[in-house]
């Protein structure tokens, strides 16, 4: 399932600027594109853009060959799992009950779970290595695990288009890597895959293409290596960077300190 | 009662005056005139405690309050004690009422300071009152002390049963300079009260005193219209009520099977119409008791008058 | 948990029984039998016209109170939401103290009125929640339900100071809820209305579940919020507006019932609402027969049973929780 913006521009009722202006890329199967950008880039609102939340104020936002207004929340839900930033644990429910909300797009407001929905739940939470949390309730997770179980939710949707905002916020190194590691396996079996991130290294290695956003704008967009260019870099974080690369050619940011600016050292 | 040393400021001025060594004492010549007559001034307009001949009462709520007799400008802040003011010949005395006081019609001429409980004292203290009679209740305790406080004497009295009523015509007899005819008034009260009382009978018809509708409220032995309708000869089905006034279900009602329900409507009320109200043998036949008027809401001189209506209803319904 | 389901079952037809066995009225349990199949035994008219359908009406009000209670508190996310933190009780109060002050004459001036305040001050709610963009933002709903109800209880005093005092009072008595006034007809008349939404509402169940994790994460996941949160919105109002009509303000069901109901069954709806609807009707029903036997013939309001003992189970279930 592909998914596009074309030209998405969006302005939030009241504010002085767009917040989305002509952006336009598309996410393809088989392919990880990661969205970077400073904060308040539009990184967010073009997810939110994206999944029909918000109307655009001119351009279109396109899941598989239709507008998203034409889909149905339901139907939209059934094919794109997201994985949001942020969410509330009012009343903590057990891990295995959340991941079963994920089954609820295709379940209905009548349709008792069944055996299907049992055994799609079983099979995200093992995809997540989060099989021995099922019992366990949720506010008793860690941030590493509440992440692996809401990852699980959304592949319980059995979605084709798979979109994380920001996962790794507040996970440690072991986690974030088995997150993106998960990503790209998922991926790799032909999921769609767009990750909302700050993490620029991360995305280097994981990634297929990167897109760039500045104040809305898509500033760059393409491989990696094309991204993630010195001087663009710099002047869109307004941090000096210098760009090494790992195993010859996953290129790495490296942020500068004060001490080292002036220093022409790169790549 | 008078003061050994004059008035108090008076002997603070005094005290000022005296300077050590000196026992005699001496006055500023230039300022004397002026500031004698300051000190007479101000002392003549506080209202100190009765200076004239008075009495000490003893009142319903136990405290005992100087009065000074005869009161002449009285605030009655009860309905029943206006009433019985107006009964003992002592309505000129009348300096204030209640907007409830309806009755007599010369009530009206007497200026309304609002509601008897949790009075207004400005509206009270405006009529210049020497007594102000209250309702005995929480509420009004602290008004009356209030009111002391300010040196008006206040007294709370109970105005509940019939018997309060030829008690309370003697005592604002005695406070008012009635006596003679506050003792006749009382006379009179419980002769016609006996006459109008009925013998019991062997099987007094059962009353349902419905006081309220929504919900169901009724009054217990206590009460005053209780007693009316005892006296009528007939039998408050809630005598037994652990309260003096409360809300019950209609099956208590129901259960009960009065011949009568005693209600303040003229017409038939409009729960009459309800379902659940068809319960009630009564309600069903329509067999109500009109207890139209405000002598049925307070004890007062009219209450043989009212024992006699309610008398003739029962014994025309009872005729049907 | 089967365990629990089966209990509360139980409890129903158990809960009837009691409740229409005792009263203000003792009758032996025989009288009561014989007074249920019998219609022209003595016992009849009381246990057939006056204490099966209040015992009845009493179940379903406690139930529409559970689940709007439980309806709200996914709406707005908060667990200390209660069916009349909309201001509904304000606007219910000031009606029947309206209806009361200005002698409307039919007897169901003071049911209708209050209906019609309580569906006002919810409109003027809903109003002053909706922000730009036609959403319904839950934390402006909870400020100006709690607004909105002030401002009706303000006015309603208001009256009652400007006018008759004594009937007045006996007003506020009706407002603190009983059930002095069921009969076949009000159940039947409260039956029919309620099944629209108390059925809206078991549908809305999934869809709660989600909302309850956030508006955003909800429509990601395939509800739509704005859809759910207007229907748990009307429904909600439309019942607990009918409850206080029927039977004045009965606190605490709402909000008690749900959270011991979340603890002993689950916070997923499906179960929950069920769950919710049966245990406070249940409640209901004991709270009103604690109110009519605990000294006959008086009978103490509703409203006031439910605080008592609501109060204590509340601690109970925050200790808990917090535990």
């Amino acid at each position: 399932m592909i998914l596009s913006a074309r030209s998405l521009t969006v302005r939030y009722p009241g504010a002085p600027r767009q917040a989305l202006d002509g952006v336009t890329f598309d996410a393809v199967p088989g392919q990880l594109l990661a969205i970077t950008g400073p904060n308040g880039s539009g990184k967010t609102t073009l997810l939110r853009a994206l999944m029909g939340l918000i109307r655009p104020e001119s351009g279109t936002a396109l899941v598989g060959d239709r507008t998203v207004e034409t889909w149905g929340r339901e139907a939209l839900a059934r094919v794109v799992g997201v994985v949001p930033q942020r969410e509330e644990t009012v009343f903590p429910l057990r891990v295995r009950e959340m991941v079963m909300l994920g089954r609820y797009a295709r379940l209905g407001p009548v349709a008792a779970a069944g055996a299907a929905d049992r055994e799609a739940v079983a099979r995200a939470l093992a995809r997540c290595d989060a099989t021995e949390l099922a019992d366990r309730r949720v506010d008793e997770l860690s941030g590493g695990e509440w992440q692996r179980v809401r990852v699980a939710r959304a592949i319980a949707q059995e979605p084709r288009v798979l979109i994380l905002d920001e996962p790794t916020a507040s996970l440690d190194v072991r986690h974030e890597m088995e997150l993106f590691e998960l990503v790209r396996e998922l991926v790799d079996d032909g999921l769609t895959g767009i990750v909302i991130t700050h993490e620029l290294n991360l995305a280097a290695r994981f990634a297929d293409r990167m897109l760039l956003l500045d104040q809305g704008r898509v500033v760059r967009a393409g491989t990696p290596v094309e991204v993630l260019d010195r001087e663009v870099l710099g002047r869109v974080f307004r941090w000096p960077v210098a760009i090494t690369t790992w195993n010859g050619t996953v290129p790495q940011v490296m942020p500068l300190r004060q001490s080292e600016r002036g220093d022409s050292r790169t790549e | 009662m008078r003061w050994r040393d004059g008035p108090p400021n008076l002997r603070l001025f005094r005290a000022r005056l005296r300077r050590p060594g000196d026992g005699r004492l001496r006055l500023p010549h230039r300022l004397l005139r002026p500031v004698l007559f300051l000190v007479l001034a101000v002392g003549a307009c506080r209202p100190g405690p009765a200076a004239s001949a008075g009495l000490r009462i003893a009142d319903d709520a136990g405290d005992t309050v100087a009065v000074p007799a005869p009161a002449r400008r009285v605030v009655s802040l009860i309905p029943a004690t206006t009433e019985i003011l107006f009964a003992i010949g002592a309505g000129g005395q009348l300096a204030g009422r209640t907007k409830w006081c309806d009755y007599p019609a010369e009530a009206a001429r007497v200026p309304d300071v609002g509601d008897g409980m949790n009075p207004n004292l400005e509206a009270v203290l405006a009529a210049r009152p020497d007594l102000v009679v209250l309702y005995r209740s929480g509420q009004n305790a602290s008004a009356a002390e209030r009111l002391r406080s300010l040196g008006i004497p206040a007294i709370q009295v109970r105005s509940d049963a019939l018997a309060d009523v030829p008690r309370l015509a003697q005592l604002l007899g005695r406070l008012t300079g009635h006596e003679h005819q506050a003792d006749s008034v009382a006379r009179t009260f419980e002769r016609d009260l006996a006459a109008a009382t009925v013998k019991p009978p062997a099987h007094p018809p059962g009353v349902f005193i419905l006081v309220w509708d929504e919900p169901p409220m009724t009054v217990g032995a206590g009460s005053y219209l209780s007693e009316l309708l005892a006296r009528a000869g007939a039998r408050n089905i809630f005598a037994d009520l652990p309260a003096s006034s409360g809300q019950i279900s209609v099956e208590a009602a129901a259960v009960r099977d009065p011949d009568f329900v005693f209600t303040s409507n003229p017409l038939v009320p409009a729960f009459a119409s309800r379902p659940e109200w068809q319960a009630v043998r009564a309600v069903r036949e329509r067999r109500f008791l009109h207890g139209t008027g405000s002598e049925f809401s307070r004890p007062s001189p009219r209450a043989p008058a009212a024992i006699r209506r309610l008398t003739a209803e029962l014994r025309s319904a009872g005729a049907e | 948990m089967r365990v629990r389901t089966v209990l509360l079952a139980l409890a129903v037809p158990v809960t009837v029984l009691l409740a229409v066995g005792l009263g203000s009225v003792p009758l032996a349990p025989g009288a009561v039998w014989r007074g249920l199949i019998d219609a022209g035994a003595p016992s009849a008219v009381i246990v057939r016209d006056l204490r099966l359908p209040r015992v009845l009406l009493a179940f379903l009000v406690g139930g529409g109170l559970g689940i709007s209670g439980a309806a709200l508190q996914a709406l707005v996310r908060n667990p200390l939401a209660d069916p009349y933190l909309l201001g509904l009780s304000g606007g219910a109060g000031l009606g029947a103290v309206a209806a009361i002050a200005f002698r409307a004459g039919s007897p169901w001036a003071v049911p209708i009125a209050a209906f019609v305040g309580a569906v006002g001050a919810v409109a003027l709610v809903y109003r002053l929640a909706v922000v730009s963009g036609r959403r319904l933002d839950p934390r402006v709903l909870l400020l100006a339900g709690v607004v909105v109800g002030a401002f009706a209880a303000a006015v309603m005093s208001a009256i009652i100071v400007l006018s008759d005092a004594p009937t007045l009072r006996n007003a506020l008595l009706w407002l603190l809820g009983g059930f002095g006034g069921a009969s076949w007809q009000a159940l039947g008349i409260f039956a029919l209305y309620a099944v629209i939404p108390v059925a809206l509402l078991f549908r809305s169940a999934r869809s709660l579940d989600l909302l309850a994790l956030g508006e955003e994460t909800a429509e990601y996941l395939g509800a739509d919020a704005e859809r759910t949160k207007r229907l748990v919105y009307v429904t909600t109002s439309l019942l607990t507006a009918a409850s206080v009509a029927t039977c004045g303000i009965i606190g605490f069901v709402g909000l008690v019932v749900p959270h011991g109901c979340r603890l002993a069954w689950s916070p997923l709806h499906r179960r929950l609402l069920p769950a919710t609807f049966v245990t406070g009707g249940v409640f209901l029903v004991l709270a009103d027969t604690l109110a009519r036997s605990v000294l006959p013939p008086l009978e103490l309001p509703v409203g006031v049973v439910t605080a008592l003992v609501g109060v204590p189970l509340f601690a109970i279930l925050l200790r808990r929780t917090l535990a």
